[in-house]
């Protein structure tokens, strides 16, 4: 209950609430102007916080999207290059059954043999295979090549490039060279030198058929698997870019102010501020004096 | 009966009255708009009429007229006490909210450029380096993104170390003030005390010290007692600031630097602190108190939260590195060390020069192996992750600045409360003076009226005597 009413209190009063006025007005046009809803912590330290772990998580989500694009890159290529093995094994296993034939001549036999040898070159070329400069049947070896001539590979066992597609997942993009094509005296390449010596020599090379059978299953069975983990890799791309979609939405919702919002909060207090100018012009101006005479 | 010219005396102190009312009048509209003015109003008591003395005076005597008594100054002791009390409430807690809103641009968030930025990017680096192991560009850019998170820490770091050398500064110059008001009161003091005794009006000085205690009050808190010579004492603490004609000295003790202990002294009795409470003074004394496990002062906490972070952030990536092997095949390297002597968070930075520094591998995974860095990278996403760490202490200050500056909010409230209703009671009012000083012209004008009045009388009685039918 105020007694009096003196012409200090009135001129305070006026001037805290147009202070009052003109604060709020420049808030919400810092607002209005930014449309941040967040523009220091203490305005909401929770969705502060919480605006900084989905930040964290958009982040990883936009690294994990790179990943996969790298890694279906890799795969897309240790896929279309087992293609390519497969096809050469099979042109292989053309020439050997051919080569079976008993009428054949030496002269057949040698060039059947150099044709098995020259599919070898190109066995061991498609096996060297690179990617971005990596070899994908020898991922973690920094070895200038996978397969060397005599078939020794450089990769190491159990060694695998894999790319982090989710927080707790992981996908191999490369293929295991000595699954594919066997080490050393046990590789594919070997096998091939001994198809080419039998059928040069006219030996039965039908026994080593049924190894090129077997190395064939293998090359078929890492194929599934790259067809699998390709298949896996498309499926975490789609869920990211949902994750990607859905944490966007979370921190626009945390962060950014609606523009209508906005812009009627400015509205309404321009029209409080200007009403409390128009109303401290017309407080301030009267006393006794003006009537008296 | 009164005598012949009683009537013109009666007259001429109304006169009196009445202009010394305008005088008053005059002084209250100059004053209207001046810091701490409390109106003043003229007392004025009616003149009783003569005792009879002897016989010959008879009959009924009118009173003698008017006497002015004083000047009175409508304060009201109370409601300064209130204004003060208030004031030191108030000058406690802006001082916390604006030093917590600062240190809360200090932390950047949430910002695209702030350290929960820099540190995302930092591990998305990691997971490029495990991508393309053994190649320089990503490892150059991994090496500029731990630079970067270092800098932001050293920047923040000094930034508080700053603000807390402002405050400190502060002090010091909130201390001079204090000791300059509590001097000045002494003075007020003695001078109001001698215009007493020589019945001098002192409204106005007392209308300085009063602004002078608020003052105090705001700086160092305190409590004012009236004595009954008119002097005030100023006690901050218990003990006496002011003490009639005395004013003691207060020393600031404590060291510069960030962690130092800063306190208040008495400068005549060294070792004994003031024991100011509330005022700014206690607010800046609070800011600027060393670290104490999470309840000492704002500023050296902020400071070792940013060194603990450092520290994390170190230890955390340092313990994955260690495990992994370089291209070369070199192992247990450090990819942050943590200069000694300096806080931690001044003191990070990052140890390879070039991609073969940075341990991507596990060892005999291959030279080109990215397991490693992939588990660095993935140390963002844990649970127990510097990024976490650092969400807590933007989320806590946010909350302790939006607390503080609430509280401040309301202390300025209940500081405005308190200013009004002195001012209610203190204030000049233009409406009031100028009924005022119709009143004391009407008065004035009334009083001349008798004056003529009886001046006409007295012409009737001395000049036309004796001249009846002439």
């Amino acid at each position: 209950m105020m007694n009096r009413v003196t012409s200090s209190m009135t001129a305070a009063a006026a001037q805290r609430h147009l202070q009052l006025g003109a604060a709020r007005l420049a808030e919400v046009q810092e607002r209005a102007s930014t449309l941040d809803k967040l523009s220091r912590p203490s305005d909401d330290p929770t969705a502060a916080g919480e605006a900084l772990r989905v930040r964290n998580l958009q982040a990883s989500t936009a690294q994990y999207q790179r990943n996969v694009d790298d890694g279906s890159s890799w795969l897309d290529t240790v896929d279309s290059t087992l293609s390519s093995v497969q096809g050469i094994l099979a042109k292989v296993r053309d020439l050997t059954v051919q080569a079976g034939n008993g009428a054949l001549g030496p002269d057949s036999r040698d060039a059947l043999a150099r044709q098995v040898e020259g599919l070898r070159a190109d066995l061991l070329q498609t096996a060297n295979t690179t990617f971005a400069g990596r070899n994908v049947f020898a991922g973690t070896s920094d070895a200038p090549a996978a397969f060397a001539a005599d078939g020794s590979w450089s990769g190491v066992p159990g060694a695998a490039v894999t790319r982090r597609v989710g927080p707790d997942t992981t996908v191999r993009v490369d293929a295991d060279g000595a699954a594919t094509f066997g080490t050393g005296p046990g590789s594919v390449f070997t096998l091939l030198d001994g198809l080419a010596g039998d059928i040069r020599s006219g030996t039965s090379a039908l026994d080593r058929l049924a190894a090129l059978d077997v190395r064939m299953a293998d090359v078929r069975a890492v194929q599934g698997d790259v067809g699998t983990r390709h298949a896996q890799i498309l499926r975490s791309k789609e869920t990211l870019i949902d994750t990607s979609t859905s944490l966007e939405a979370q921190r626009s919702g945390l962060e950014d102010l609606d523009l209508a919002a906005a812009v009627l909060d400015l509205k309404l207090q321009e029209t409080a501020y200007q009403s409390a100018l128009a109303v401290t012009a017309k407080v301030l101006q009267p006393t006794l004096m003006d009537f008296l005479r | 009966m009164g005598s012949t010219f009683g009537g013109l005396n009666t007259a001429y102190s109304g006169l009196v009255a009445a202009r010394t009312g305008l005088d008053v009048v005059g002084q209250n509209i100059a004053n209207v708009n001046t810091d701490g003015y409390t109106r003043q109003r003229l007392v004025t008591t009616s003149v009783e009429s003569p005792a009879r003395v002897g016989l010959a005076s008879a009959g009924t005597v009118p009173g003698q007229g008017v006497s002015v008594d004083a000047i009175a100054r409508l304060g009201d002791l109370a409601l300064d006490g209130r204004v003060r009390s208030a004031a030191a409430a108030d000058g406690y807690q802006q001082v916390r909210a604006s030093a917590l809103s600062t240190l809360e641009e200090t932390l950047g968030e949430p910002r695209t450029t702030g350290l929960a930025a820099g540190l995302t990017s930092f591990w998305s680096a990691w997971h490029d380096v495990a991508n393309h192991a053994g190649e320089t560009a990503p490892a150059s850019v991994l090496l500029a993104r731990g630079t970067a998170v270092a800098t932001t820490l050293a920047t923040g770091s000094r930034a508080i170390d700053a603000q807390w050398s402002t405050v400190r500064d502060q002090v010091d110059g909130q201390a001079g003030q204090l000791n300059q008001a509590a001097t000045e009161v002494a003075a007020l003091n003695e001078r109001i005390r001698s215009g007493l005794q020589q019945g001098v009006g002192v409204s106005e000085l007392v209308d300085r010290r009063a602004l002078l205690t608020e003052k105090i009050a705001g700086l160092a808190g305190g409590t004012v007692t009236e004595r009954a010579d008119g002097t005030v004492d100023v006690l901050v603490g218990g003990n006496a600031l002011v003490r009639g004609d005395v004013a003691r000295t207060v020393a600031v003790v404590g060291g510069r630097v960030l962690g130092d202990a800063v306190g208040l002294e008495w400068a005549d009795s060294p070792g004994r602190s003031l024991g100011a409470d509330s005022g700014s003074l206690a607010g800046s004394l609070s800011l600027l108190a060393p670290a104490a496990d999470g309840r000492g002062g704002v500023l050296a906490e902020a400071s070792a939260a940013y060194d603990a972070l450092a520290t994390q952030i170190a230890t955390q990536v340092n313990a994955v590195h260690r495990t992994g092997a370089t291209t070369t095949g070199a192992t247990g390297l450090d990819f942050f060390t943590l200069q000694a002597g300096v806080p931690a968070a001044r003191g990070l930075s990052v140890v390879p020069t070039s991609a073969t520094g940075v341990a991507s591998a596990a060892t005999g995974s291959g030279a080109l192996d990215g397991t490693v860095a992939d588990a660095i990278g993935r140390i963002g996403a844990s649970a127990g992750s510097p990024d976490r760490a650092w969400s807590t202490i933007v989320s806590s200050t946010g909350a302790a600045s939006a607390a503080e500056r609430d509280q401040a909010e309301l202390t300025g409230l209940a500081t405005t409360s308190a200013k009004n209703r002195q001012q209610s009671g203190a204030g000049v009012d233009l409406d009031e003076e100028n009924l005022a000083l119709l009143s004391h012209q009407r008065a004035y004008q009334g009083a001349a009226r008798v004056m003529s009045a009886i001046d006409e009388m007295l012409d009737t009685l001395i000049n036309g005597m004796g001249r009846v039918g002439r």
